[in-house]
């Protein structure tokens, strides 16, 4: 699915500059649910954004799909984040303006599906999350659990080869928490790959496979026995 | 363009941002307008321009002559120059092609009488073509013939208002009129565009009071009008040509500024046009400084929409958002909000004008209005205004990184 060969990043900080990734390998197959764990600041999310096409790496190989990534124009970046990946964020980063069935519909507007088309895709995905009766409420009439909910079916809405998932239960109690994982790991086991960045244990433990970053290198990469999410809720 | 989630988009950042698109919008609305009424009262001006020179043809040359101020080829000076018949014939042979319509002309003031009612009145002696050259409307009868001017005939055409004075309700075609003695058949009924004064005067054919009057050759002054198809440039030309010809025919020295006078509408015509010409540029240059601030007002606001929905922009890129659906989205905005903007604008200095023009007619100013050319140009200013003013926020919104947006809580 992916692959990452001696990847580098780093931020110019002022007249210095900050390397955050010292030469990353990784790779990634098909159907498989790995979390990206490490302390604050060890480059899990700049790991993540470089894998989603939302920043671009100093130096090393990166293969998505057996697409290189490279030197891509926005055009290309915009319509291959389109096509290929999902995005999950700790802070939802749901439109405030727009209603559930909206939000979920939007990167299916950017597939230039018809509106009829959208808002039937949209519905279904929010049925799947179980959130049919809430598509006509805005954000913020949802609460944290709901609204990461909506960003997951909107994540799901272009159908993804991969979904990347920075915190997704960041924000949410523990029980919250769950329940969402519970929902990502139905979808990995439909066949779904997920990437998530976490900072907890039983979070990371309900994935496959670890990985830990320490001052931008992977220090242990780990395949473990998934715990369910279900046994939980 | 047609694109309901597009346009939904768009009025969703109008409705959150009412206030600052009002006042934006307001300003564009208040370009357009003194746009519109500033264009409106130059074609005011025009028009009242035009009006005063419809008393006679636009083309027309007038000749008159004086008497000479220089010494010049033995004659002294002060020598009385005198145009006679054989100069409109002299044009005739030698401007073939030139002019349009040519006549002779001479006054007398004289009583006309018809039964008990006598007045005084401007006769003049002319030749047919005068008609077109004054502009003269023909409302009964028919206007003088080169048969009249053959056969000397004692036939006269009224002007409307002598018309009213000498026969009150009684039918004037066909019927006479008494001047000096003789007795003239009425043959027509004159009115004219230019000015009441026009319709007090009476016409007679030249050759009649020339035989009546002194049995000469004379006349006072030689009416023109020239090619229409010259360009201003041409016509001037022609009538300096004529100038000097008539000096060396007249024998008046070239330098000789009071002897032979030529009045020609193309030199005042073409002041006139520079002066509206000027005007309308300055009008459109003040409505456009207008517009310009209104532009930078609406840019403002749309570089501060931007800032405000830098997060949200950086999720639609991160969700597959092109750059160039987010500039047609910022552009699509500006373009609306100036356009509804100036079309209010736009209606209301038209529909303004359009109430109290007709209402305007003093001397020199009349039916001040605006023409759909000036609509159609007003409308693509704004246009391209909207598109101007969505230029720099379009592309700071292209511009902004997926990352740094969503980073941005
Ligand atoms: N755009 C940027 N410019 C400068 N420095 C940056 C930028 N993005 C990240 N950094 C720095 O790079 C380092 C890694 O950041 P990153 O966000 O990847 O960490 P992280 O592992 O996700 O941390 P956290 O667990 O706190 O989210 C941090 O020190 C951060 O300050
Ligand atoms: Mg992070």
């Amino acid at each position: 699915m992916l692959k990452i060969n001696k990847l580098h990043k780093s931020y110019p900080i002022g007249d210095s500059s900050l390397h955050v990734l010292k030469g990353i390998d990784l790779s990634v197959e098909s159907g498989e649910m790995v979390a990206i764990m490490g302390s604050s600041g060890s480059g899990k999310s700049t790991l993540l954004n470089i894998i989603g096409m939302l920043d671009e790496a100093d130096e090393g190989e990166y293969i998505l799909d057996n697409v290189p990534i490279k030197n891509l124009t926005e055009k290309k970046a915009a319509i291959y984040r389109n096509k290929f990946l999902g995005f999950i964020f700790q802070s939802f980063n749901l439109i405030n303006y727009k209603n559930a069935i909206e939000n979920v519909a939007l990167p299916l507007y950017y597939q230039g599906l018809k509106r009829k088309e959208r808002l039937e895709k949209g519905l279904f995905h929010l049925e799947k999350v179980g959130l049919k009766d809430w598509a006509h409420h805005l954000p913020n009439e949802l609460s944290g659990g709901q609204k990461q909910r909506v960003a997951i079916a909107r994540a799901l809405a272009a159908n993804p080869k991969l979904l990347l998932a920075d915190e997704p239960t960041g924000a949410l109690d523990t029980k919250t928490s769950y329940e969402i994982m519970e929902f990502i790991q139905s979808l990995n086991d439909e066949g779904k790959t997920i990437l998530m960045v976490t900072h907890e244990e039983d979070i990371a433990n309900m994935c496959k496979r670890i990985v830990r970053l320490k001052d931008g290198v992977i220090m242990e990469d780990t395949f473990v026995e998934q715990v369910r999410a279900s046994q939980y809720v | 363009m047609f694109d309901r989630d597009l346009w939904s988009e768009i009025f969703n950042s109008i409705k959150k941002n009412k206030l600052r698109t009002f006042l934006t919008g307001f300003s564009v609305a208040w370009g357009i307008f003194i746009l519109v009424l500033l264009l409106g009262s130059v074609k005011g001006l025009q028009n009242g321009f035009a009006k005063e020179f419809n008393d006679d043809a636009s083309n027309s040359i007038f000749i008159f002559a004086s008497t000479t101020t220089k010494p010049y080829g033995g004659f002294d000076a002060g020598r009385r120059i005198i145009l006679k018949n054989k100069d409109i014939e002299y044009i005739k042979g030698s401007f073939e092609g030139s002019f349009e319509y040519i006549s002779g002309r001479f006054n007398k003031f004289l009583p006309i009488k018809h039964n008990k009612e006598k007045a005084t009145f401007p006769i003049r002696a002319v030749h047919p073509d005068h008609q077109f050259i004054e502009k003269t409307i023909i409302n009964k009868g028919r206007f003088l013939t080169q048969q009249d001017l053959d056969s000397r005939a004692k036939v006269v055409v009224l002007g409307k208002k002598v018309v009213e004075e000498l026969f009150k309700e009684e039918e004037a075609l066909g019927n006479t009129v008494e001047i000096n003695g003789y007795i003239y058949t009425v043959v027509g009924v004159f009115s004219d565009e230019g000015n009441e004064r026009e319709e007090r005067n009476v016409y007679v054919p030249i050759t009649t009071f020339q035989m009546i009057y002194g049995n000469t050759d004379q006349l006072a002054q030689i009416l023109l009008t020239y090619n229409p198809k010259f360009s201003l440039a041409e016509a001037i030309n022609f009538s300096e040509v004529l100038e000097e010809l008539f000096k060396r025919r007249l024998i008046i020295d070239p330098e000789d500024q009071g002897a032979i006078y030529l009045n020609n509408k193309a030199e005042q015509f073409s002041d006139v046009s520079n002066f509206t010409f000027i005007l309308s540029i300055m009008s459109i240059s003040i409505g456009v400084l207008i517009l310009i601030a209104g532009i930078v007002g609406i840019g403002n606001i749309l570089v501060f929409i931007i800032k405000e929905r830098t997060k949200e922009i950086g999720i639609r890129k991160a969700l597959g958002a092109r750059p160039s659906q987010v500039i047609k989205l910022v552009i699509l905005e500006s373009v609306f909000i100036t356009s509804i903007a100036g079309l209010g604008g736009m209606l209301f200095g038209s529909g303004l004008l359009a109430l109290l023009g007709p209402l305007i007619d003093s001397p020199g100013f009349s039916n001040p209005s605006v023409d759909m050319l000036t609509i159609i140009i007003a409308t693509i200013i704004l246009v391209i205004s909207g598109l101007l003013a969505g230029l720099i926020p379009a592309i700071n919104a292209a511009n902004v990184k997926p990352i740094v947006a969503l980073r941005a809580d």
